[in-house]
């Protein structure tokens, strides 16, 4: 909290004086300036009531949401998982599911968005994985996919990055 | 499998008629520090009001507005929040309400879906649509950094970056499924650039050859740089009207329907879905192919595409798309997406998708031409305008007014560039009536407009 001013009791007069940094020319024609204007900025940013799923990457365990609601629907399971169910609105439940799928689809990353925190080129892959409704992204850590690929989680258990980063894929024997 | 309530499958029913009379855009660049955004706005504005033959004065025009509808698809990228205050005053239109519109890519067609409702309901009787993106206060890989946080910012966007990794694993579900092949995706971007090159405000013309498509570097394989569109710079807008209003200020109005649908954020998400059928398709039709790939719409399609068709051509009483458009302008922000597309608005039934590129349907001259304007890959994804621009495109060809606003040289003049001696006309002989799509995310939103001659 900063101190209360009364006005009537400041003695001498306010001058104002500059703190910034002043903005250079990125560009410059005899009809426009552009200019710099840089910045840097910190969210803080909630898991909410997904937080169970990102503690557990870092313990090693794959956590999905599953509907109980005995007159759900559809009683799905989700990876990504959600906490509320989008077709009986009921609070699901956390289940482990198996740490290991079938790649469904794969991209190579090559040109990535500025901030990338993987080396590119890299595997980028959505993995089928039994007895979940969903599609699950991900990336390949090493090895070649193909559609239909076998393939099993590792976790970023040791120095984890709180981020879905915690969770990668390697190829797995048949 | 997932099925829709009654409720969720009701066909829109407006209480008035609603038509399109004018439309006005920039040029589209890369890089404009000519002009802020708000005087790129008034540009579009300007050739709205002053050169699609109204019968009133840009002023009388002016003074029939009643309602404006704003579409801007990231406040990342105009780091300005309530640009639409800025652009509504800068327009000279307070104290009138305006409302802005956000729904990622299909924030162009959402804005004109929202200024129809005004319309329809009678709120207004002269509704003011424009959009605009100004993408080059950043570097194209932050550009790309800030599209890719309209993908979950939780489970994917940490994945690429960059909205092309998105797409990318569908290219590779799609040919794998239904058999596409590289060549065929390449064509669509051989076509649309190719088409750019009559457009004078094109931003990425070029006659291109297949082998160049596939030849250029890869962004997310399988996704070349030549089938991505690029970030892109300016505004477009259109006028919407009641029936009274709209003959009152043209001889040539179009009537419009519009409608849009939406799907989940991840494509991830989408479990196996009933495949609502449009008017020319049939009960069973799909039991063959929900055989072999029974995860409908999946990584394929985009139920979002066609439930937005399912409605439109309800509304507009179309029984054949193919037979009944006389052309189309689809969002081929990227090959494959265009492609997917196919299906969903029915030109080919699902899974026959890349026949009509390849059987020239697709092409100027064929039965149902598609993305004459050059499209998303040749001309433009100011995104917030996209929807708004196609739009105005659409009403052109219907009007029969392409060669003048492709081919007279003072949009080349505007644009700074030099008409080619070899311009070639696109304008589609006797249009009567034309579609346009207007896509978000990897098929969050969706909306399928339809403008039909009206005289």
């Amino acid at each position: 909290m900063s101190k209360k001013i009364d006005e009537t009791q400041v003695e001498r007069p306010l001058s104002t004086e500059y703190i910034g940094t002043p903005h250079e020319l990125f560009d410059e024609s005899e009809n426009y300036w552009v200019i710099k204007w840089p910045r840097s900025l910190v969210h803080r940013h909630t898991y909410g009531l997904l937080t169970p799923f990102f503690r557990a990457l870092t313990q090693g365990k794959l956590l999905a949401t599953r509907c109980t609601n005995p007159d759900c629907p559809h009683k799905s399971t989700w990876l990504p998982p959600r906490a509320d169910c989008p077709d009986c609105f009921e609070r699901m439940q956390w289940v482990e599911v198996p740490a290991e799928g079938r790649i469904y689809t794969y991209t190579m990353v090559d040109y990535a968005g500025i901030g990338i925190e993987m080396k590119t080129p890299y595997w980028q892959i959505d993995v089928e994985i039994e007895g979940v409704d969903t599609i699950f992204k991900g990336y390949l850590l090493y090895g070649k996919p193909e559609i239909g690929m076998k393939v099993k989680a590792q976790f970023r258990t040791d120095k984890p990055t709180h981020t879905i980063l915690d969770i990668y894929w390697v190829p797995a024997e048949e | 499998m997932i099925t829709f309530g009654k409720g969720n499958l009701r066909v829109p029913r407006w209480s008035k008629r609603v038509f399109l009379v004018a439309g006005g855009c920039t040029p589209f660049r890369k890089y404009f520090p000519e002009y802020k955004l708000e005087e790129l706005v008034m540009m579009a504005f300007k050739m709205m009001l002053e050169e699609n033959d109204l019968k009133r004065s840009p002023k009388e025009i002016k003074d029939c507005i009643n309602f404006a509808v704003y579409g801007e698809f990231a406040d990342h990228f105009q780091d300005q929040l309530l640009c639409e205050a800025k652009v509504h005053d800068y327009l000279g239109l307070d104290p009138l309400y305006n409302v802005g519109i956000k729904t990622g890519g299909a924030t162009g067609g959402s804005a004109v879906l929202m200024g129809a409702m005004a319309i329809a309901s009678g709120y207004a009787n002269c509704v003011l649509v424009a959009g605009w993106e100004r993408m080059d206060e950043v570097d194209t890989r932050t550009g790309n950094f800030y599209i890719s946080t309209a993908a979950c910012k939780d489970f994917e966007t940490r994945m690429g970056r960059i909205y092309s990794s998105y797409y990318a694993p569908m290219a590779k579900r799609f040919a794998w499924a239904y058999n596409l092949s590289e060549i065929t995706r390449a064509k669509v971007a051989v076509k649309n650039r190719g088409y750019a090159m009559s457009n004078p405000n094109a931003q990425q013309p070029g006659y291109h050859t297949v082998e160049e498509v596939l030849a250029s570097p890869i962004s997310a394989y399988p996704l070349r740089f030549l089938e991505c569109c690029a970030m892109s710079t300016g505004a477009a807008c259109v006028l919407l009207c009641d029936e009274e209003m709209a003959y009152q200020l043209t001889d040539k109005p179009c009537e419009l329907f519009i409608a849009g649908g939406s799907h989940t954020l991840r494509v991830a998400d989408r479990r196996p879905m009933e495949i609502p059928l449009l008017p020319h398709e049939y009960p069973g039709q799909y039991d063959e192919l929900l055989k072999e790939n029974p995860r409908w719409p999946g990584f394929e399609s985009f139920l979002a595409a066609r439930f937005a068709a399912y409605l439109v051509y309800q509304m507009a009483g179309i029984k054949n798309p193919i037979e009944d458009l006389d052309f189309v302008e689809l969002h081929d922000a990227f090959t494959i997406s265009d492609i997917q597309t196919y299906g969903d608005i029915g030109l080919r039934p699902y899974g026959q998708e890349p026949d009509y590129i390849e059987s020239g349907d697709a092409y100027y001259g064929g039965k149902c031409p598609s993305n004459l304007s050059g499209g998303l890959l040749g001309t433009m994804h100011a995104v917030g305008a996209t929807g708004i621009w196609q739009a105005a495109e659409c009403l052109w060809q219907i009007q029969g007014k392409y060669d003048y606003f492709h081919g007279h040289e003072k949009w080349w003049r505007r644009a700074g560039k030099e008409k080619p001696k070899d311009w070639k006309s696109l304008q589609v002989k006797d249009a009567k009536q034309g579609l346009w799509v207007s896509h978000a995310g990897v098929g969050s939103h969706v909306t399928v407009g339809i403008l039909r001659k009206a005289w």
